[in-house]
């Protein structure tokens, strides 16, 4: 995920978003932490499953970097899987729930027969608080990971497809869409060469402010035991078993907490930052 | 469509207009933490803790048990004799006795009580632990404050089990009038307090019962209670109740994780009562007649690959003692000798039995047997000991090439999972008074499925149990719990894991909370409390 | 404005038409039949055939939907499978303290955001600006249960100021203000940052209207330009945002409520959910949506009303 390939056409954004500080920061801190989740398995110092009886609910230190929890396992080890599976979370979701977002925002922009249907249909799915997929998600499944992720994508689905169609207009109402379409060109090639390269950019924003978002619900339903369980190594379920050590031992929920509002704020500073390189209309 | 709306709309008035009714100024009321709720607050219908509790409020047995555990006191029964032969007990009432709605109570409604225990009124009612009744052939009211129980065969240990809230006083009138919701939204005992409202997992309200006066002499003040109201409150998270006992926003609990003893000792306003004689223990069950658990060398495997010392010391931070055998050391016919049949921690020599036994490690490190993983489904209560327990043992199973799938359950619907026959093993933990106690309550092939959840049936061990539970002579029953020790400790069946304390904490305006521990029971009966 | 407001009903209705089907669905997916689920666990056959007959389930699952219907529109959510509680009985006690929750932290955050906003954009690009971005984009990130656990750890336990288990009582008693000041900042605390933000964009954009600019010329003070003119504008879409914000809120809500044992629906909604209670479960999934599409609907009216050209379009 790095913003290079989001403005293919736009040398300049990259430039402006190294500008920034914060951004740039941020930028490190995304990239690290995407790192740090896929190399966990080689880089974590311990089994983030194994107990060690004759460690338990150690501060920080030295030995273990953020310390250990109430069964001895290394909270480091815990976090970089933790990661693994949080962004497993955020991404998957965005995926499955940006895909049919964005299949449904061009249908809308490119067949106008269609498109009252298919806004009122998103305005419903709108018109849901994401929390209320997830309850009735776990509700029906049983609590789960799996229901996070389909209720994530469900809630995603709306969002997407508004900013594609949104975009998808905007670049339809262009010149040279006409001059394509009066060449004869498929409406699937049409909107694959020339449409949807040009709404990337506000694709792109948008996904980022919205991995954002989805782990911080994704953590939160995993906090209240809806969705990932235990033992799985997963922030939210880690600040919510630690919770119960919370005034012996802050660290066990605190770090994962601050885990994933670290991510949550890069995520979100990067978003903004984005939005303002790449859409200088936007910027105020 | 309308008309939903209407609901709707009268649902949220009714909300507005009960509301202020919920909230009841905090006068002379004690608030009593838990981390879990009962599944129904019925004595003949439920074994859990967290009933027992509360029943011991809402209710009285004819007899009741001394803080040292052992000797008998009066209760609704003033006296009693008992026949040479151990089989008539004849019970004299107390006179002065009403229901929480003031009917007076006698002999009559004392034998319907019992009757329905053990299941002899219609709708018939199925306790678990009918068993501790002993074998009854009659209980009749001969007058109207006289009670004779009647047995087929001697009961060494009735008594203590009438002390127990199972024999629990009930009104026959709300039984009938409530059927299935009878302990869920209301109650009629002659108890201390009375029953005023229950929403589950949440909160629990009772009521002082104004003209009680006859409380167990084992307590300083026999009534009315001091204190006006008692709430029971469910309060899941353990940080969460140790800082409200530290703030004072609640007044007592039992329920603090031994993590936060030693915290809470150097908290100047925090008493903590202890005691001694307490028995309760937390184990790990096999369901011996599914695959793979019916393997001995598996459940061998368990004792000798999870280092129980280091687990208790972890999960009970040191204030609990590491179990070898079934029954504590402590306990009235422990076998020292017996508890030498456990095999002791050897993760090294659990591979090598596997091995023996057939049991090859597969690719995914977790051994196979004639096409069968030596994979184990467990089924508990969602408590913090429990994840915590789960966590480590699955870890140390794993080590010897065993996997360990833990599913947790709210309180609420784990008794029914814990009931049926789709899991391989259990935690569960349960309080007893004597070797021949806890080894009836488990192992007789009648109590299955429940609480017999390990499905043992053996007819060895049923004589075994029939004899020491009949035993007048106390060397014979001593013989044949020494032999069920011998038998069950040998088959593993279990994985017995922890002793544990009982400590009550309460915030220094309370008075008067004594652990008394019958069944686990912190506070018992609530005549003693008063807010200084 | 009526046909606007009859338009946006009849947007509404399918919405929850679509709600009450996914209760209905809710209730037939779940691994054992409604009727067992009805009856309890000690039913014996005969009541349990009772129950299908009653209930219609012998009957095509479309006709089923209009029996449910039916009964829903009588107030029968169905009966909790562990109290035997009604369900619209257990809702209608924990309605009350979520939405008691929900008013005390919308009561200090949104001024403050608004506060915040408006502050920002006057000093559009100072450092108190900056700083304001900064807290609201950390606002944003944070996760609710973070905040409530600080809270309880340093104020509930180190300096042992706010109790923060359960409510205490109504909010008209010294203790029930004490007990709701930690959720509703911890509700709040996640509101503060997306309400500054939203106030910031709106009041830049009016501050560069032609009638702010007219009104400065006019020499009016600049605290009543600010007030009268630039704020008062910028409010109508801070509504409307505030208003899609609620679902947010809503799910700060459940998360808070878990937190510090407040017995309000989010609570019971998740309680419902580990313990397998369907019909509570149904039951609270059906009034927050229901109440969240209603919320919508006002505020979307509330819109129509405060800006007229809504209702022409």
């Amino acid at each position: 995920m790095s913003a290079t390939a989001a403005a293919p056409g736009r040398p300049s954004a990259l430039a402006m978003l190294l500008r920034d500080a914060a951004a740039t920061v941020a930028l490190v801190f995304v990239v690290l932490v995407v790192l740090a989740a896929l190399l966990a398995p080689w880089i974590a110092p311990r089994d983030p499953y194994a107990t060690d009886l004759l460690a338990i609910m150690q501060p920080p230190s030295a030995q273990y970097w953020f310390g250990t929890d109430g069964q001895g396992r290394d909270i480091f080890s815990r976090c970089l899987y933790g990661l693994r599976v949080t962004l497993f979370m955020g991404l998957a979701s965005l995926l499955a729930g940006g895909a049919l977002g964005a299949l449904v925002g061009f249908t809308a922009a490119f067949y106008r027969r269609l498109d009252g249907v298919l806004m009122r249909l998103m305005d419903m799915l709108l018109s849901f608080p994401a929390i209320l997929f997830g309850l009735a998600l776990a509700a029906i499944f049983g609590p789960g990971l799996t229901s996070v992720i389909i209720a994530l994508s469900i809630a995603t689905v709306p969002l997407m497809a508004r900013i594609v169609r949104g975009a998808a207009l905007v670049v339809m109402g262009l010149d040279y869409i006409e001059a394509a379409r009066a060449i004869g060109m498929g409406d699937g090639r049409l909107i694959l060469r020339h449409v949807a390269p040009n709404c990337l950019s506000p694709i792109f924003v948008f996904a980022t402010l919205r991995l954002g978002q989805v782990i911080l619900l994704g953590s939160a339903l995993s906090f209240l035991g809806l969705g990932a369980q235990p033992p799985t190594a997963e922030l939210g379920a880690m600040a919510a078993q630690g919770r119960n050590f919370l005034f012996i031992a802050p660290h066990i929920s605190v770090i994962p907490s601050l885990v994933i509002f670290a991510v949550v704020l890069a995520c979100n500073v990067l978003g903004d930052a984005l939005r303002d390189a790449l859409d200088p209309r936007l910027r105020i | 469509m309308k008309r939903f709306w209407k609901t709707l709309a009268a649902v949220g008035l009714g909300a507005i207009i009960a509301w202020p009714a919920l909230a009841q100024p905090a006068r002379n009321t004690i608030t009593i933490m838990r981390e879990i709720d009962a599944d129904r607050y019925d004595p003949h219908r439920s074994t859990a803790l967290a009933a027992g509790e509360v029943l011991t409020m809402l209710s009285d047995t004819l007899v009741s048990l001394d803080f040292d555990m052992r000797t008998i006191r009066p209760g609704l029964a003033e006296r009693w004799e008992v026949t040479p032969d151990g089989l008539t007990y004849t019970f004299h009432l107390r006179q002065d006795v009403t229901f929480c709605d003031g009917r007076p109570f006698t002999a009559e409604d004392m034998a319907y009580s019992l009757n329905r225990w053990i299941g002899r009124t219609t709708p018939r009612v199925t306790s678990p632990v009918a068993w501790r009744a002993g074998d009854v052939k009659e209980i009749r009211a001969t007058g109207p404050y006289t009670l004779v129980y009647e047995l087929n065969r001697p009961h060494s240990e009735l008594l203590p089990n009438l002390a127990l809230f199972f024999g629990s006083a009930v009104d026959r009138a709300t039984v009938e009038r409530l059927g299935d919701n009878f302990g869920v939204q209301g109650f009629n005992g002659t108890g201390p307090f009375c029953w005023v409202s229950w929403t589950p997992r949440n909160e629990l309200v009772l009521q002082r019962h104004p003209t009680y006066r006859w409380g167990p002499p084992v307590l300083e003040n026999r009534g009315p209670a001091h204190v006006e109201r008692i709430v029971w409150r469910v309060i899941p998270e353990a940080a969460a109740r140790v800082a409200a006992i530290q703030a004072g926003q609640a007044d007592i609990t039992q329920y603090i994780p031994e993590a936060f003893w030693d915290a809470l000792r150097r908290v100047p306003t925090i008493q903590i009562s202890n005691q001694p004689e307490y028995l309760w223990d937390h184990y790990l069950g096999f369901k011996v007649d599914r695959p793979v658990a019916n393997d001995i060398a598996i459940r061998r495997a368990f004792h000798m690959a999870v280092d129980r010392p280091a687990l208790v010391r972890a999960v009970w931070s040191g204030h609990a003692t590491p179990a070898r055998g079934i029954i504590n050391p402590r306990a009235l016919d422990h076998s020292p000798e017996a508890d030498q049949l456990v095999p002791p921690y050897d993760p090294a020599a659990a591979r090598r039995m596997l091995d023996e036994a057939g049991w090859r490690v597969g690719p995914d490190g977790i051994r196979v047997k004639d096409g069968q993983r030596a994979s184990l489904l467990l089924y508990a209560i969602n408590t913090l000991t429990n994840q915590r327990m789960g966590e480590i043992i699955q870890q140390a199973v794993r080590q010897v090439g065993i996997e360990l799938r833990v599913q947790l359950f709210d309180a609420t619907v784990a008794w029914g999972r814990l009931a049926t026959q789709e899991f391989d093993a259990l935690f569960l933990s349960y309080p007893y008074i004597s070797a021949s106690d806890a080894l009836n309550l488990y192992w007789h092939s009648r109590s299955r499925p429940t609480p017999n959840r390990m499905n043992w049936a053996d007819p060895q061990t049923d004589a075994w149990l029939e004899e020491a539970r009949s035993a007048v002579d106390p060397a014979v029953r001593a013989r044949a719990t020494a032999n069920l020790q011998r038998q069950l400790n040998e088959a593993s069946a279990w994985m017995n894991i922890a002793h544990t304390q009982l400590n009550v904490f309460s915030h220094q305006r309370v008075q008067g909370a004594r652990a008394h521990g019958l069944y686990g029971i912190g506070i018992y009966k609530g005549l003693d409390l008063r807010l200084r | 404005m009526l046909r606007y407001a009859a338009q946006r009903i009849a947007l509404a209705l399918p919405v929850l038409f679509g709600v009450l089907l996914i209760g209905f669905l809710l209730m037939q997916v779940v691994p054992t039949d409604p009727a067992t689920v009805r009856a309890g666990p000690q039913a014996t056959q005969e009541v349990i055939a009772a129950i299908r007959a009653e209930l219609g389930l012998d009957r095509p699952l479309w006709e089923q939907f209009v029996l449910y219907l039916g009964r829903l529109a009588q107030g029968d959510l169905g009966v909790s499978i562990i109290n035997n509680v009604p369900v619209a009985q257990e809702l209608a006690n924990t309605i009350g303290p979520t939405l008691e929750l929900m008013v005390a932290a919308l009561f200090w955050s949104i001024p403050l955001g608004i506060l915040l906003g408006t502050v920002a954009a006057y000093w559009r690009g100072s450092l108190l600006d900056r700083a304001i971005m900064a807290v609201s984009v950390a606002g944003v990130s944070i996760p609710v249960f973070f905040l409530g656990l600080v809270l309880i750890w340093v104020v509930g336990f180190h300096w042992q100021l706010l109790p923060f288990t359960g409510r205490a009582g109504p909010l008209w008693t010294l203790e029930g203000i004490r007990a709701i000041i930690l959720p509703a900042l911890t509700l709040g605390g996640v509101f503060v940052g997306p309400v500054a933000r939203m106030t910031r964009t709106a009041v830049l954009d009016t501050l560069s209207a032609d009638h702010v600019r007219t009104a400065r010329a006019k020499g009016l003070a600049e605290q009543l330009v600010v007030l009268r003119h630039a704020l008062r504008n910028a409010l109508i879409p801070v509504v409307t945002l505030i208003g899609l914000q609620i679902g947010f809120l809503l799910g700060g809500a459940v998360v808070t409520e878990t937190i510090f044992s407040w017995p309000g629906v989010g609570r019971l909604a998740v309680g419902a959910i580990t313990s397998a209670d369907f019909p509570v479960a149904q039951g609270t999934i059906i009034v927050l949506s229901a109440g969240f599409i209603l919320i919508n609907l006002a505020v979307d009216l509330l819109y129509a009303v405060l800006d007229p050209r809504v209702r022409l379009s």
